[in-house]
């Protein structure tokens, strides 16, 4: 009778086990299903407010050039169609690459902090901020996203330090993860001395990677050793209909330190501000603004031209900066400043400051973070700016938990 | 005998128990299973909604397009597991000062016959109207019509 009772109790016991394995398995099955299905949701809803982004140019269609504040949210070319985008519009993105840059009580979006010799810092202000572009979208505390707008082809210009008497520039020429053989290059170099500052020579011409999509340009005239020479040079590389542009600027320390240039506003306020080594020195620049035209022309239309100086900042001396007014051109531009030393050293340095996403190939992120978010979707468009092929990248994730139990 | 009386009086409940409370358990999470796969279903439908009502609304507000009537067709399904739905929406006025020069349009439908409802809010520009209209995801020829007027409205509605 004792052992009887002991079977009952075991497959008494058994069976609820087994019920209770059977309901958590039943209903994990069940959430993953349900999790999948939000996940699908969550896809379909990227791939919406991308095209919703990149397919309208906001309101007003002309933010991006004229400073006011959109009251809709678009990054679209209003003077093209398709996927094509403002490189205005771009710029004034409150930028998530890296820390934001601070001067005189005022904060600026980094874009590029000299990065090859290229700044471009928008005061904060002018930006539309990550909140106010999900208010617009509508998507304020239902979901985050990011956005990342990258060139499709990479110029990565390096100087070749083997060559000692001379310039050596190395391009590589990459696209989605693999070179691009023979693709024609045509590049901009503006370049001075610092025996004769205050001349800015200009060269243009042409090369073509080989098969490793590599290509190594001689300027045998230039020697750059001890700051004695700088240049801005900038290439436009084309291969199979796809345009990349990359750049490189000498933005050397002078032992008066260098310039820093800070955008000001949408109207073409440029702030050149003297980023001191020594506070007692001067530093002298002469700065010009040039026009490109969608063929990779100088179209130099008197926008601005300040090589009549040459002028000085001095942090040491009450002159900590210069303000620059240029006229923001509709097909972007560039300013490319020059600064040197005037002592027995004759050390000088270039930047160079685009006007305009996709001039110099600069890259944008903007957004919030991914990181610590349970699912994010992600979605891909092939975009162009002004005729550089670029990569439209959009993370979107919910900010409403969901969690599977069981 | 005992035991087995005691055995008896044990099992046999617990077993008829389960007879009826696994069903009912199991139904139980069926629905809520079938609820959810709906309302994500019709969720999903009401966002592809807005966004396609904002696209269409863009393409036309630039002050270079003139005034015409545009038809975009709803890519979203006609029928929820078998049900089909229907929708309609309002335009409302932004509180938001950051948003007080827009308008948001917000679109809701609604399963038939299980009653289930989704919504989705788009945000438009000052000079959109809203033209009363139903959507019904079962029409053949369900779409949005966007008319632009004279004066630079953007007349919204459902067609089909």
């Amino acid at each position: 009778m004792t052992g009887s009772t002991i079977d009952h109790l075991i497959s008494l016991t058994v069976f609820i086990g087994a019920l209770l394995v059977f309901i958590s398995l039943f209903n994990q099955t069940l959430q993953t299903a349900i999790l999948y299905q939000r996940q699908r949701y969550l896809a379909t809803k990227c791939n919406d407010l991308l095209d919703n982004i990149m397919l309208n140019p906001g309101i007003p269609s002309d933010w991006g050039e004229s400073g006011n504040v959109p009251i809709g949210f678009g990054l679209q070319d209003p003077k093209f169609t398709h996927y094509a985008l403002s490189p205005f519009s771009l710029m004034r993105l409150l930028s998530f690459a890296g820390n934001r840059a601070y001067y005189n009580g005022t904060w600026y979006s980094n874009v590029s902090w000299g990065v090859n010799g290229g700044y471009l810092f928008l005061r904060e202000s002018e930006c539309v901020s990550y909140d106010l572009a999900s208010k617009l979208l509508g998507t304020n505390g239902t979901y985050g996203f990011r956005l990342t707008i990258m060139p499709t082809v990479n110029v990565t210009i390096v100087e070749d330090q083997s060559a000692a008497d001379h310039l050596r520039l190395n391009i590589t020429v990459i696209g989605q993860n693999s070179p691009l053989a023979g693709a024609s290059i045509k590049y901009l170099l503006y370049r001075i001395s610092a025996s004769i500052p205050n001349f800015v020579n200009f060269t243009t011409g042409m090369a073509s990677t080989d098969a490793l999509g590599f290509a190594s340009l001689e300027f045998h005239n230039m020697n750059v050793s001890q700051n004695k020479m700088a240049y801005v040079f900038i290439a436009r590389v084309s291969a199979g209909g796809l345009y990349g542009v990359g750049y490189l600027a000498r933005n050397a320390v002078t032992n008066a330190g260098t310039i820093v240039p800070y955008v000001e506003n949408s109207n073409g306020t440029i702030l050149l501000v003297h980023n001191p080594v020594d506070s007692n020195a001067a530093l002298h620049f002469n700065a010009s603004f040039y026009v490109l035209s969608s063929n990779f022309q100088i179209a130099n239309g008197g926008v601005l031209n300040i090589t009549s100086g040459p002028w000085l900042v001095n942090y040491g001396d009450g002159k900590p900066s210069f303000v620059l007014q240029i006229q923001p051109p509709n097909n972007g531009g560039f300013l490319v400043v020059s600064y040197w030393k005037e002592d027995g050293k004759n050390e000088c340095g270039m930047v160079v400051v685009p006007w305009g996403i996709g001039i110099i190939g600069l890259s944008i992120v903007f957004g919030g973070d991914s990181a610590g978010q349970g699912w994010v979707a992600t979605d891909i468009r092939q975009v162009a700016v002004r005729g550089i092929a670029y990569q439209a990248r959009l993370a979107l994730w919910s900010l409403e938990s969901y969690e599977m139990m069981g | 005998m005992a035991h087995i009386t005691i055995e008896y009086i044990i099992m046999i409940p617990v077993l008829i128990l389960q007879i009826f409370l696994f069903p009912l358990w199991a139904s139980w999470l069926m629905n809520i299973w079938v609820d959810s796969r709906r309302t994500l279903a019709l969720q999903e439908a009401a966002s592809h909604i807005g966004s396609s009502i904002q696209q269409v609304y863009f393409a036309l507000n630039p002050a270079t397009v003139a005034a015409q009537t545009l038809t975009q067709k709803l890519n979203v399904p006609s029928f929820i597991e078998n049900y089909k739905y229907t929708g309609n929406a309002t335009l409302k006025s932004i509180l938001d000062p950051e948003l007080v020069s827009n308008k948001v349009l917000e679109i809701t439908l609604k399963l038939e016959d299980v009653g289930t409802i989704a919504k989705a809010t788009v945000i438009l520009g000052s000079n959109v109207a809203w033209r009363e209209s139903t959507f019904v995801s079962s029409a053949r020829a369900s779409c949005i019509i966007a008319e632009k007027l004279a004066n630079g409205t953007i007349c919204l509605s459902f067609g089909g």
